[in-house]
């Protein structure tokens, strides 16, 4: 699946850059809405591991609820700090 | 659940498998277990892990028997629960060591056929944690001849060569030649269809799998040359291994030392030193199939470490539930049969 988005990317880029040659072919604001999502696509891949890894734990332990979601939440830190870069590109 | 294009949830499995492990009676519980006497057992039994399946069983059986019972069907359970979870190539791999189960309880439904025994006799000895689903196990219960079991595994990868080996037995009249098909058929699955470029995690899986084929075919030679019987070892080697040919074990049969000397040279024979050393001073083969179980569960134990996301967790789990149910059992028995606790102790494999 990541193969497939990598191939997804580097297919557009080209085609991308080919646009008016006085502009970037990505304006900044959507280069940076481009690196939130990717971002939030990197925190949901991980989280997906961690997830179900979590919902075992809990399965078998109900006392380990508040850490396995302690821990499922932690790649939304990726996400966080992505939002950085709408407010410098913005 | 079982379709292997599926894709393998290893994080949720092993996680299962690692919080089951950790649940496990420890050190400190056995030197509990090894003072009681067979009640007390039972009745710290009822307190743990053991619950369900003692108060299931505690109407029809009491004593040592109810906690053998109660030990089998929570292994079964526990093996099921894993491979219910399991998806794609990780069930693949769990049931291939699984099926081991289904092994026993063919041979044991086929034992109490021969034997005439009640159903119910038959039902409460077997271990329903391989990959038969149950109703073809009740569907074996309802057998009431040889030919019926072999007739009701219609289908499964044991048909063929219980087919073939049910004209052995017809001819001879013993049950040797059924016993060793349903083995055959189980270890030829064990290693079929290994995938030919397997990531590091699954080739040392592959590599115990073999190591268990090459133990056993160990096993085997040392029994049949301590006891001296007239059998062609070929009858009972296994291929798959990697330590010995059909002929050469059956020339190494007939020389002990020489067969001891071919067991300390070869891969395992780091680990099994110590083993060895007893086997050389004290004849034991006992203490050297002990120390064989040790060396198996802290090598499992490690690779369980090392690789978080393959087999290896779970198959760690399965190997020390499965000493966990033999070291339970050991004590109550070793308790029937008024062993000291030293004695008992010296029995038990503690990780």
């Amino acid at each position: 699946m990541l193969e497939q988005f990598v191939m997804f990317v580097t297919s557009f880029a080209p085609l991308l850059q080919e646009g008016a040659a006085s502009s970037p072919a990505i304006p900044p604001q959507a280069a940076a809405a481009l690196a939130v999502g990717l971002a939030a696509f990197g925190a949901g891949y991980s989280q997906r591991g961690i997830g179900a890894a979590a919902v075992g734990a809990v399965a078998e332990d109900d006392s380990l609820f508040g850490r396995g979601l302690i821990l499922t939440v932690l790649p939304e830190t990726l996400v966080i700090l992505a939002l950085v870069t709408l407010f410098v590109a913005g | 659940m079982s379709a292997s294009n599926e894709a393998s949830n290893y994080e949720y499995v092993t996680t299962r498998a690692k919080s089951r492990r950790a649940a496990l009676f420890d050190a400190d519980d056995y030197r509990k277990l090894v003072r009681m006497g067979p009640g007390e057992i039972a009745r710290f039994m009822e307190e743990s892990e053991y619950e369900a399946e003692m108060n299931a069983l505690g109407a029809r059986y009491s004593g040592v028997d109810l906690i053998e019972y109660a030990l089998n069907r929570n292994l079964a359970k526990h093996f099921n629960d894993l491979l219910r979870f399991a998806e794609g190539k990780l069930y693949d791999y769990i049931a291939r060591y699984l099926r081991k189960f289904d092994a026993w309880n063919i041979k044991t439904v086929i034992r109490g056929v021969y034997a005439d025994s009640e159903r119910q006799e038959i039902e409460d000895d077997l271990i329903r944690a391989g990959e038969l689903p149950p109703r073809t196990i009740d569907r074996l219960l309802e057998a009431d001849s040889i030919e019926g079991i072999v007739e009701r595994l219609d289908g499964t990868i044991y048909e063929d060569p219980l087919v073939a080996a049910y004209e052995d037995y017809e001819a001879a009249g013993v049950l040797v030649p059924l016993e060793n098909a349903v083995d055959r058929a189980y270890y030829q699955l064990l290693l079929a269809d290994v995938p030919a470029e397997p990531d590091r995690a699954t080739r040392l899986y592959v590599e115990f799998l073999q190591a268990e084929i090459d133990f056993r075919n160990m096993r085997n030679a040392l029994r049949l040359s301590r006891s001296g019987a007239d059998i062609d070892p070929a009858e009972y080697y296994i291929p798959g291994g990697r330590l010995f040919s059909p002929t050469e074990i059956q020339g190494l049969v007939n020389n002990p030392d020489q067969l001891v000397e071919r067991i300390r040279t070869s891969t395992y024979g780091d680990d099994l030193d110590r083993a060895l050393d007893d086997l050389d001073a004290a004849g034991s083969l006992i203490e050297f199939e002990l120390a064989l179980e040790r060396a198996l569960l802290e090598y499992s134990g490690q690779l369980s470490n090392r690789y978080p996301l393959s087999v290896c967790p779970v198959l760690a789990y399965i190997l020390a539930k499965e000493r966990e149910v033999d070291n339970i059992r050991a004590i109550a028995r070793g308790k029937e049969a008024g062993l000291t606790a030293e004695e008992i102790e010296e029995e038990l494999v503690v990780q």
